[in-house]
């Protein structure tokens, strides 16, 4: 009975082996409870399920570990330690929350094995953690820097105020939250549109709903005295629909009144309210009739999880999981020198809309995306109004006076 | 004499005061007090639990926003308005609450006081961690066309839809002042409150009066719940503030003293939005609500050395 058991179980750890021989472990970390985690984690499974049904990578499957880092850098770091020790990733995927992805640098750096981070816009800690090449070459970074994003909006405008001249910015009013996030928008636009002498840029903070504000009254009070010919607000899905139920009930309507949080609330474009505010973002709805990657990640997003993708996040870790197969798939293999000259030569058609290729940024050596889109809600759903060549629609200005 | 002479002079230093402000800044005076409803509103309920239960309810704000994703929900699924499910939420959330008294903080009263705080907080933090577990961190907000209303006085326009919760406040107040003052259940209670164990001589169900104190609490907590759903997006830790600033409210008026949470909510709302009229202080509101609780509290203190 003992040398059966001895037998069997010899036999189970021969089995397991061979099994784990065949799969490629990718490391993926998320904040789990924070939409853009869920969501993204969902993505990235769902690409993997298609890769592998599609007959995997270098003849084995893919196999997505999926951990929590709560959005907290001690989480994070812990987490790198555990994927890379514990389960033997061979690649890391995922990230959102600049602070929580600064608490994971070191033991990426430790490890140095591929990362394709989806995340952390914060350039001021993030990137300069991460330091320059070669130091920081196993890093792959989709998501646009802050002055990434920055310049790309400044980019937007200007373009946007030459196609279209009865669209006329002089006046930028930037309401924020009071925490990091809104503070270093505030820092950015003063740079960004304050150093330009055609621009008059104000602002002031207000506490976000999502910190126990949510009472706006006094920056809209500020705003409405200034009167912005754009008016731009940094903080939280929850401050949202408030904000703008504040500003009718202030009658303060500037002639663009824009949004920029990192998700938007459910049913937010069923509100009267939505019509016509702009956005800046990188994906919605609207892309699906005219690009068929995204179309293809939307139906089968759909399909699978009976939910809609709700920020682009999701789409960015589908896309990651892509390029790391991709990469790994031309390297035939995952070791990181061989990876990262593979992913170096990628030309990847996104579901975002556009072809994402890795250059150098300001400090790093492997930047993906570096442009945001300007959108609008239309009746109901985000229309990309710039850049013109993914514009789903033509911007209605100026943003309606309230009734 | 001297406590009404004294309180005299507060009132007309607090009037003329008010006069000024409306006179130079309208908007300071009315936002300040929309925002003193809010807080008010929500404060009484925990003063009544602290003033008759003696205990502090660290999941308050929790509770808050317990009833107001059940309503959100609700909602939804029936078509309804978030005005016409304050009473049905009521209802729910004090059959909630004594269910939540009799399993748990029932069995904490006679325990030390940190023990009932650590008990009230691990409630606080499950009933956020089951929300985002349920429905992840992602915000809901009932768009709601009135909430926009506004009233045009000369130049100056501003919204009137949060002078709902001053109506809200002062009902909870006066509410509960009738039921503590006039009826039987009320008398026991401000007994209980007062001196339990000489209630208990009496003949007064001490723990069932507890019990009921907690429900009618939750059942204040649910009402707001549902009413602070058509201002505000809902999200799990949306609750969690609001606990701090009644406690803080609480602590300002004095233990088992519901009016005295109006007047701490007018002063907190008024300072707050007087700062935020200045360029320079905006981000002063939250530092003038622990500076005036410190010197509320430590005037109290002397006072009370003195005597």
């Amino acid at each position: 009975m003992k040398k059966t058991s001895m037998v069997l179980a010899a036999l189970l750890l021969l089995v397991g082996g061979v099994f784990a021989q065949g799969t490629i472990k990718i490391g993926g970390i998320w904040m789990l409870a924070d939409i853009t985690g869920n969501q993204g984690s969902k993505a990235a499974q769902l690409a993997v399920e298609e890769i592998n049904a599609a007959g995997g990578v270098l003849g084995k499957k893919l196999e997505l570990v999926v951990a929590d880092d709560e959005g907290k850098a001690d989480k994070a770091a812990a987490q790198v330690e555990k994927l890379a020790t514990v389960d033997k990733v061979e690649v890391f995927l995922g990230g959102m929350a600049s602070g929580a992805e600064l608490g994971k640098i070191p033991a990426f750096k430790k490890y140095n094995r591929v990362v394709m981070s989806t995340g952390a816009a914060g350039s001021a800690t993030v990137e300069k953690a991460l330091g320059p090449s070669p130091e920081s070459d196993f890093y792959f970074h989709l998501h646009p820097w802050d002055y990434n994003q920055g310049a790309s909006y400044a980019e937007g405008w200007d373009a946007i105020q030459k196609q279209y001249p009865n669209i006329q910015i002089k006046k930028i009013f930037l309401a924020y939250e009071e925490g990091a996030f809104g503070k270093s928008s505030w820092d950015a636009t003063k740079i960004l549109f304050g150093s330009q002498s055609r621009y008059t840029v104000d602002g002031a903070p207000f506490k976000s709903a999502a910190f126990g504000g949510g009472d706006y009254t006094a920056v809209l009070e500020a705003a409405k005295d200034f009167k912005p010919d754009l008016f731009l607000w940094a903080g939280y899905d929850a401050d949202a629909l408030p904000l703008l139920e504040q500003s009718k009930a202030m009658k303060f309507s500037p002639g663009i009144y824009l949004g920029a949080p990192p998700g938007w609330p459910i049913g937010f474009g069923s509100s009267k309210l939505s019509k016509n505010v702009m956005l800046y973002g990188m994906w919605s709805t609207a892309l699906n009739d005219t690009n068929a990657q995204s179309k293809k990640f939307y139906n089968a997003y759909v399909k699978k999880f009976r939910e809609e993708p709700a920020t682009y996040f999701a789409l960015l870790a589908y896309d990651a999981v892509y390029i790391l197969a991709d990469g790994i798939k031309r390297a035939g293999t995952t070791e990181t020198a061989a990876l990262v000259k593979a992913l170096e030569q990628t030309k990847y058609a996104s579901a975002l809309g556009e072809t994402i290729t890795f250059k150098p940024s300001n400090i790093i050596k492997h930047q993906g995306i570096t442009r945001q889109k300007i959108l609008q809600w239309q009746d109901g759903f985000q229309e990309i109004i710039w850049p013109f060549e993914a514009a789903t629609a033509d911007p209605v200005y100026p943003f309606p006076l309230w009734k | 004499m001297a406590v009404k002479r004294q309180k005299a002079i507060t009132w007309a230093l607090g009037l003329a005061a008010s006069v000024a402000i409306l006179l130079w800044k309208p908007t300071v005076l009315i936002y300040g007090l929309q925002t003193a409803g809010l807080y008010a509103a929500i404060a009484i309920p925990m003063g009544l639990v602290l003033g008759i239960v003696h205990i502090v309810n660290l999941a308050h704000g929790e509770f808050m926003m317990l009833a107001s994703y059940a309503t959100y929900f609700a909602c939804k699924a029936l078509g309804m308005d978030p005005l016409f499910a304050i009473i049905p939420t009521a209802l729910v959330t004090a059959a909630f609450g004594w269910i939540i008294f009799q399993i748990t903080i029932r069995r904490a009263l006679k325990a030390p006081e940190l023990n009932q705080l650590i008990l009230t907080f691990g409630l606080a933090i499950a009933f956020t961690q089951v929300i985002n577990l349920m429905f992840t961190s992602q915000t809901y907000k009932m768009p709601l066309d009135y909430v926009s209303a506004s009233m045009d006085i000369g130049d100056l326009t501003f919204g009137t839809w949060s002078f709902v919760f001053i109506a809200m406040a002062m009902l909870f107040s006066f509410g509960l002042q009738f039921f503590l003052t006039k009826t039987t259940t009320g008398k026991a209670a401000l007994a209980v409150g007062q001196n339990p164990r000489g209630a208990a001589i009496v003949g007064i169900d001490v723990y069932k009066i507890y019990g009921l104190v907690f429900a009618l609490a939750l059942a204040l907590v649910g009402a707001m719940g549902a009413l602070f759903l058509t201002k505000s997006a809902i999200f799990p830790q949306v609750g969690s503030p609001f606990t701090m600033k009644s406690f803080c409210l609480v602590a300002m008026a004095g233990v088992g003293n519901i009016p005295g949470i109006l007047s701490a909510s007018i002063l907190l709302g008024v300072a707050e939005n007087f700062l935020r009229a200045f360029r320079g202080t905006r981000g002063w509101a939250d530092i003038v609500f622990f500076v005036l609780i410190i010197v509320v509290i430590m005037s109290r203190s002397l006072k009370g050395r003195k005597s």
